[in-house]
């Protein structure tokens, strides 16, 4: 390990630590059916911590988005959802949407 | 060529990654770029940790971790805050069809953006197809979101903390798009509610592991509030 430093083994670790966590689901799932409980709990799971990872970055978001204010959160969030609605569905405009009514509201506090 | 030519799973799924969700990861890439340029840290580092790690939560946390001189603790953190790559991969894997060895192939690209819209897509492709699809889309992805990050390091000079912020605001906003589209379907609907009413106990817990664990119990729950067995009486 001499010829890393602690940023670079850290990185090396966790990427190692990502590929065997990618790969244990694979080899654990692998050979089940879609419709296996097993396969039902982890798409649950997946789909509980993908909704608490979006609830917690809207309202206690960590590093540079905790700049933002709240309120600027909360209306892109808003936006973007109703703009997804009344688009049937789009993507892509209601997630201009959601950030164009970001900037424009953290532009209103002064922020 | 005619319109009506069929397009190869690969490149329906590469297309399928361009727009909001080539958007949705650039623009949250280039932010961490950025933030890498800002911390000292060069495009080595930068690179591995988005085509290495790619997983943004997994990413923020090894950058901030990693200035602490502390290895271990760093990589315990990353992990944690990525172990959603865990169910995520045990749940797209039937999906994946082919052979249970070309399978593999997929392994380096089970990340939210590819996974969420895999698993909407994937089972109304035939078998065959699967694979292939998922690959255009994740390799698509994955460039983007190398090319992103290199961007991010060269722009970093420029790009003031408040456009970062907002920058920064993209991937949970698609996330959360992705989430009502997903939550169309009844059986998507209460995991979805559940990860929401759960998530308060990551503040309770130390940060790296509190979403496993909010994820873990309110997916957990919701699994059991409607597991079929107790509608067949058995």
């Amino acid at each position: 390990m001499a010829g890393l430093d602690g940023r670079s083994l850290a990185l090396a670790l966790s990427i190692a630590a990502m590929l065997g966590l990618r790969a244990l689901g694979l080899l654990v799932a692998g050979r089940l059916r879609p419709d296996h409980p097993l396969i039902a709990w982890a798409s649950a799971v997946s789909q509980a911590t993908l909704s608490a990872f979006v609830a917690l970055a809207v309202v206690l978001p960590g590093g540079a988005a905790a700049s933002l204010p709240l309120a600027a959160r909360l209306v892109g969030l808003a936006a973007g959802l109703l703009a997804w609605w009344w688009g049937g569905g789009r993507l892509l405009p209601a997630l201009l949407a959601g950030l164009a009514a970001l900037v424009a509201v953290r532009a209103l506090l002064g922020g | 060529m005619s319109s009506h030519a069929p397009r190869s799973p690969f490149r329906a799924g590469a297309g399928a990654a361009l727009g909001a969700p080539a958007l949705a990861m650039g623009v949250s890439f280039l932010a961490f770029g950025a933030a890498v340029a800002a911390a000292g840290l060069g495009t080595g580092w930068a690179l591995g940790a988005s085509l290495g790690v790619y997983g943004m939560a997994g990413q923020l946390v090894l950058l901030q971790a990693a200035g602490t001189g502390d290895p271990t603790g760093a990589t315990l953190g990353a992990t944690a805050a990525n172990a959603r790559f865990l169910p995520m991969a045990m749940a797209l894997a039937p999906w994946l069809g082919a052979g249970p060895r070309r399978r593999w192939l997929a392994l380096p690209f089970i990340a939210i953006t590819p996974w969420a819209a895999a698993m909407r897509v994937l089972p109304g492709l035939p078998e065959a197809a699967r694979l292939r699809w998922f690959l255009g889309f994740a390799l698509v992805s994955w460039l983007v979101a190398g090319l992103a990050t290199w961007l991010g390091l060269l722009a970093a000079p420029w790009l003031r903390p408040p456009l970062l912020a907002a920058l920064l605001f993209a991937n949970p906003l698609y996330f959360a798009l992705l989430l009502a589209a997903e939550g169309r379907l009844p059986a998507s609907r209460l995991p979805i509610l559940a990860g929401i009413a759960a998530a308060p106990l990551a503040v309770l817990l130390p940060a790296a592991w509190g979403l496993l664990a909010a994820g873990l119990l309110g997916g957990t729950l919701a699994f059991l509030a409607r597991r079929p067995w107790r509608r067949g009486g058995g």
